[in-house]
């Protein structure tokens, strides 16, 4: 029955095709969002029954037909649970089933209702599909499947030219990345002779020697596959300009889903990966510079959903980090927390944005808190959460992943790790005060419309946020024999989690430190960001208004801060923006360009032998004749 | 020994004179140049002993098709080249001399006593053409009957050709952006 | 000199022959029945051609499980021909449907239309379905005497007649390569049946004679023009574009199937597989068939050209197939081979339901915001790109995926690694027409869509065998492979 977890959203893609027109919007909203419930209920039951079964025997796999069969080499359309894609399948349908009943809410006036919730299923199809695959080539199709849907939803609003620039970039991004993931796939397959995870994974350690160049390339190729779909450096700038989708869309798609598969891909893959070391950590290097880097953007932006689509990158590059240094387990439980509270800080951040007439920009807000109550509590929740602050989900999987690095050994890692972390609580906490805090710096207008959003985009918010609380208990730190959740994976990550074993080897003591040592600094980074945009201007305002005779003592201490912000804020954020307009502006975006200039370049020049002239045809007939013939005299 | 001799010199002169019809300006200079190349194609048919495509080569392609090819270019008045009066004169005393040259040798034909030769041997050695012909109608029945399609083809080819000159409503036919004609389309 | 004996038929022949006879029959049919004026606006002509492609389908299909040599092996049935008959009839039966409305819009409604189309059919499943070279070239000038006429159908455009004009002159320029290697072929071998040749091969093999080798060649080089390979194929773009859309469907589909499938033949029967010397030959047509035609098409503004560099770089993708070479290259260029029929059938189908009446749109921008005035054309057409794209889960994708296996399995990465390379860059300029589709705002009058019910039957057929054959490929491989097993 697993493929009914799929198929569901499949069948309300036909339905709403078919008779989508006759059934109203509440029709459709309705047949969206239950084949999305229905599917999680499904995904549900079957994972009840997966924990019903012995450890050993904790793989289910139902084969659908035989897609194509080619000697020895066979695809199947069969599709596979085990603990992980179990994990993958509940966040899938659930975080997925809480947006789709926002979306009601927010796509509420939209023209293209209909239009919004078919791409969605079809996302949902797609993704159920790649994390339920049992071999590659299926999983290409949901892999290729979701970037289509991205694309056709990042560009959703077509209108707008910057939209439909952002779904090609995305497009364009995602297939460099492709042809990685293709490649990979095609040398696993040569080498290994097979397609299926089980059958491959079975012959991987007796095919490919550790280290050998074969698995080192084939592994690397899967990574830039990775980098693509996950936004990982050098291939993250589509993330940031797909933030010109719906907001739901980026919550679902642009944080919890679809920018994951890249980590679930290494995952899965991790009995390939561990045979490659040298892949191992160029996926834990790139992990933490990612996470580093896309953390010092975040500090500088404006944009709501633009720092929350930095803080992704940065959320991700944490992931690959975790898988890098061994800690699998780690990676895909920082997945699910992830999931939970980047959805509500992008849900929340919709939220904002409705209620203030389409303002995203961080300026022109400010104050809300006391107007906006339920998406205020929620949002800080889901602050808290992604700083690291106990006992909300984010700090239990972050810390984790600290530790591991720690653990490794890979003391560099860890320290950009933890540098990660402090820039990581300072944005978001700019962000969270400029919104919510201080004094509302709003638009007329907006003010004036200014409303709490309806009950259907509430509910999941909190219904989020209560997972956003809750959802790092299942991996309490410091268990004997590891957590609930590293006991639910181990199944899958069995016998290769040799950073499990390293990590208890660090005593008791160190633990807590580096537990203590995440907390401080995640502290330190919300302590700053309440000084500098919270405290002081406040207080400088006030101070101004009420006794003009001390101003000039204010006006010291305004210097002091002046100082403070020239040396080290602005630094900072000089440093940050012109990060951001020289790397991603110049590098990045001129790579990608570039490689369309060389080859329309190619075009052109090719172009110039199309004369239209028949003798020239025939000349080149002629020549292409003769240099067949002069390839046979040469030897 | 005589005959890779004969072919030889057969091959060289249909190269040369397939070389002269791409080579000369007047169109029907071209095609006169098409008929020796076809003549001699028939010669190195004869010496490799294929006396009916020999024949037939000479008689449809040197008779039948070029006589069309070059009534159809004289129709059309496409060989006006401006000649000078030595050519012209050189061409007449050409001319007269082959005409002359024709006559005599049909008086000298008729003069000379015609008898009727000994009758040939019957039997066996069957001639080139019915070995041909035994042929086309057992084993290559197939590609003569396909054959017989593409002359087919051919013919409706024409017609469809011939007839497009006074297609239905000309002048609606072209659209506005058509090309002119006046340059090749192509990419560039 | 002993007369051969005449040949004898046993009935299973005769259906073998079916399809040969009933196209000939329909043709002429067809012609005599002009003797009898039908009423203006009559479906009469593309009735009949249905109905006879309809009918030599179903004779072979009767007979699929036979194999039969017949007229000394000028005519061979198998598994070989079964498959390219079936799959001509169908490109033929589809082209008709395309065909049904657009001539008449474009005041080209006349009988001799489909009268030379099947003809042209008729050549196409003579060059698959012989074991003998001269057969193989009579069918192939059928073909393309037939195809030369119908690009040029078009009289009044000037366009039409200057693609008809250099299809034609190049085509001869080609046939008489093609022509030349049959002779030098024959000066080697002394035969020009292919399983003769095979057996003299197989005595004294002809390794490094120059005669044979460069015959080999010339054959090679007349039959990659048929099939638009580099650096034969520059009539491609100008014959594609001049000629009426659904004759560039048609043979866009056809012509390339049926040069393929005599190539096929003729490597597999008399060559013994590819000559292991054309290799680095057919390696390298292969990566600058590839290369230039995706990279020509990048910069085309017109849909029929860019579709005519995207044909071209598909035969490219084919050619990978055979450099593999053996029966699993063969098999994956005929599953190849019928995908790529269909879905190029139906994207060029779809532009010839552009404009009404005599207006043509044959442009990227003329499909701006099409996606969502019409539906179906806007699905459709991103289905068709997406699977001449090779993306998932469409019949496109399943092509390369089996071509670009076999040729690991045959050790050519490097091939592979050009051809996926390739296929990504092909991504670029088939995303164009999605955007276009669904991403623009049509600058000035929007582009109306032809509707007429035979187009739909076609464009949802090949929709349906897009979508079918990338959702379920196993059985067309298995019908794939079993024809190149079958191979007489």
């Amino acid at each position: 029955m697993l493929w009914l977890i799929p198929a569901l959203p499949l069948a309300a893609v036909l339905l709403n095709l078919l008779v989508g027109g006759r059934l109203g919007r509440k029709g459709v909203g309705w047949l969206a969002c239950g084949a999305v419930g229905l599917a999680f209920l499904v995904a549900l039951r079957a994972v009840l029954r997966l924990a019903a079964l012995p450890e050993a025997q904790r793989t289910v796999t139902d084969t659908v037909y035989t897609w194509m069969r080619v000697g020895d080499f066979s695809a199947d359309v069969s599709f596979l649970l085990d603990p992980l894609s179990a994990v993958m399948a509940l966040v899938v349908t659930g975080v997925g089933f809480l947006i789709h009943v926002y979306s009601t809410g927010y796509m509420a006036h939209d023209a293209s209702y209909r239009r919004f919730f078919l791409y969605l299923n079809l996302f949902m199809f797609a993704m159920l599909t790649l994390v339920m695959a049992d071999n590659f080539l299926l999983m290409f199709v949901g892999w290729e499947g979701v970037g289509l849907c991205s694309y056709l939803l990042i560009g959703f609003w077509y209108t707008r030219p910057s939209a439909a620039e952002a779904g090609k970039k995305a497009f364009i991004v995602n297939r460099i990345g492709d042809v990685g993931f293709i490649l990979g796939m095609l040398i696993l397959f040569a080498w290994g002779g097979s397609l299926n995870y089980a059958r491959l994974f079975a012959v991987a350690p007796h095919v490919f020697a550790v280290g050998s160049t074969v698995i080192t390339t084939a592994t690397l190729l899967l990574f830039l596959g990775a980098t693509g779909k996950s936004a990982q450096l050098p291939l993250y700038t589509w993330l940031p300009d797909a933030m010109e989708g719906p907001t739901p869309v980026s919550a679902l798609i642009h944080a919890a889903t679809m920018v994951t598969a890249g980590v679930y891909m290494v995952a899965r893959t991790h009995v390939l990966f561990q045979l490659a070391p040298v892949s191992l950590q160029t996926v834990a290097w790139i992990g933490a510079a990612t996470a580093v880097f896309a953390a010092s953007i975040g500090l500088a932006q404006n944009d709501i959903k633009r720092v929350l689509a930095y803080s992704t990158v940065s959320q991700l590059g944490y992931m690959f980090m975790a898988c890098g240094v061994g800690a699998f387990t780690a990676g895909i439980f920082h997945l699910m927390t992830h999931a939970f509270f980047k959805a509500l800080l992008f849900l929340g951040a919709g939220s904002v944005i409705h209620a203030l007439s389409d303002e995203q920009d961080l300026r022109r807000m400010g104050g809300l808190a006391p107007r906006l109550p339920w998406t205020h509590a929620t949002m800080l929740v889901a602050t808290l959460a992604i700083a690291g602050i106990p006992p909300f989900a984010g700090f239990f999987s972050k810390d984790e992943i600290l530790s591991s690095a720690f653990a490794s050994g890979n003391t560099a890692v860890w320290i950009l790790g933890l540098a990660g972390v402090v820039m990581t609580a300072f944005y978001m906490f700019r962000l969270y005060i400029l919104a919510f805090r201080g004094q509302p710096r709003l638009s007329h207008e907006a003010e004036h419309h200014l409303h709490e959003s309806p009950p259907s985009m509430i509910v999941p918010l909190a219904v989020l946020a209560a997972l956003s609380v809750l959802g790092g208990l299942v991996g309490p730190p410091m268990q004997e024999g590891g957590h609930a959740f590293a006991r639910w994976l181990a199944p899958v990550f069995a016998g290769g989690e040799h950073a499990a074993a390293a990590h208890h080897a660090v005593p008791m003591a160190v633990e807590w430190g580096l537990i203590a040592l995440s907390v401080v600094v995640a502290l330190a980074g919300i302590g700053l960001a309440f000084r500098v945009y919270l405290q002081d201007p406040g207080a400088a305002t006030r101070l101004r208004e009420r006794l003009s005779g001390l101003h000039r003592t204010l006006l010291h201490k305004y210097w002091v801060d002046e100082l403070y912000d020239a040396t080290a804020v602005r630094f900072v954020h000089g440093t940050a923006r012109s990060f951001w307009r020289f790397w991603d502006t110049k590098v990045v975006d001129g790579a990608v360009n570039g490689v369309g200039y060389v080859f329309e370049g190619f075009s052109a020049v090719l172009r110039l032998f199309q004369t239209g002239f028949v003798g020239t045809y025939a000349l080149f007939f002629t020549l292409g004749v003769a240099a067949l013939f002069l390839h046979l005299l040469r030897h | 020994m005589i005959a890779p001799a004969l072919f030889a010199v057969f091959a060289a002169i249909a190269v040369v004179s397939a070389l002269s019809v791409i080579l000369q300006r007047n169109p029907v200079t071209s095609a006169l140049f098409l008929v020796v190349t076809f003549c001699s194609l028939a010669g190195i048919y004869l010496v490799l002993h294929a006396e009916f495509i020999g024949m037939v080569q000479v008689i449809v392609y040197a008779g039948a098709i070029m006589v069309l090819f070059l009534f159809v270019i004289m129709y059309l008045n496409l060989g006006r080249d401006i000649e000078t009066g030595l050519q012209i004169a050189l061409r007449r005393g050409v001319g007269w001399l082959m005409g002359f040259a024709l006559l005599a040798a049909g008086v000298a034909l008729f003069r000379h006593p015609w008898a009727a030769g000994p009758p040939a041997p019957p039997g066996p050695p069957v001639g080139n053409t019915q070995a041909i012909g035994l042929l086309l109608y057992s084993r290559y029945l197939f590609p003569f009957e396909v054959t017989s399609m593409l002359l087919l083809v051919a013919m409706v080819g024409v017609v469809v050709i011939a007839r497009g000159r006074r297609a239905p409503g000309p002048a609606a036919d072209l659209p506005p952006g058509a090309a002119t004609g006046a340059e090749p389309r192509g990419d560039a | 000199m002993t007369p051969v004996p005449a040949p004898q038929l046993i009935a299973l022949d005769w259906w073998a022959l079916g399809a040969v006879i009933a196209l000939s029959a329909g043709a002429m049919l067809l012609l005599l029945l002009e003797f009898v004026p039908a009423k203006p606006g009559s479906s009469r002509a593309a009735v009949l051609s249905l109905l006879t492609l309809a009918i030599s389908a179903a004779a072979v299909f009767v007979a699929r499980d036979a194999r039969r040599s017949i007229f000394d092996g000028m005519f061979v049935h198998d598994g070989f021909t079964v498959f390219f008959t079936l799959l001509f009839c169908a490109i033929g039966a589809v082209s008709v449907l395309l065909s049904w409305d657009y001539v008449r819009r474009t005041g080209i409604h006349h009988a001799e239309y489909y009268v030379l189309l099947l003809c042209a059919t008729l050549g196409m499943i003579v060059m698959a379905a012989s074991n003998d070279l001269i057969t193989i070239f009579v069918g192939l000038e059928l073909m393309s005497l037939g195809l030369y006429v119908l690009v040029g159908f078009r009289r009044a455009h000037l366009e039409s007649n200057e693609a008809a004009l250099k299809y034609f002159l190049l085509g001869a320029f080609a046939s008489g390569f093609l022509l030349y290697g049959i002779a030098l072929l024959y000066g080697a071998t002394g035969t020009t049946s292919l399983t003769r040749m095979a057996a003299f091969l197989s005595e004294s093999p002809l390794r490094g004679n120059p005669m044979f080798v460069a015959g080999g060649l010339l054959l090679l080089t007349g039959f990659a023009f048929k099939v638009a390979a580099v650096p034969f194929h520059m009539w491609t773009p100008d014959a594609y574009d001049g000629a009426p859309t659904s004759v560039t469907a048609f043979m866009s589909a056809g012509a390339k199937a049926a040069g393929f499938a005599a190539l096929l033949r003729v490597g597999l029967t008399a060559l013994g597989g590819m000559p292991a010397e054309w290799g680095p030959i057919l390696s390298a047509i292969a990566i600058l068939t590839m290369t230039v035609g995706n990279v020509t098409a990048l910069l085309q503004t017109n849909l029929k050209r860019m579709l005519a560099y995207s044909s071209i770089a598909h035969a490219g993708y084919i050619l990978v197939a055979l450099v593999a070479g053996g029966r699993d290259g063969a098999s994956a260029a005929l599953f190849y081979l019928a995908v790529y029929s269909f879905m190029n059938l139906g994207a060029f189908g779809i532009v010839t339901m552009l404009g009404r009446g005599r207006e043509e749109r044959v442009l990227v921008s003329d499909l701006a915001g099409l996606g969502f005035r019409q539906p179906l054309v806007g699905l459709a057409m991103t289905v068709f790109m997406i699977s001449l794209g090779g993306i998932p889960p469409t019949a496109g994708f399943m092509g390369k995926v089996y071509v670009f296996k076999v040729a690991l399995g045959a050790g050519l990465v490097p091939l592979v690694i050009i051809g996926v390379l390739n296929s990504v860059v092909s991504v670029f300029y088939y995303l164009r027409v999605t955007v276009a589709l669904y991403m623009q705002e049509p600058q000035g009058e929007p582009t109306e869509v032809s509707w007429a019910a035979p187009a739909v039957v076609a464009l949802l057929v090949t929709l349906a065998l897009t979508l079918w054959w990338g959702i379920q490929a196993h059985d067309l491989l298995l019908e794939a492979q079993r024809s190149v097993m079958g191979l007489l």
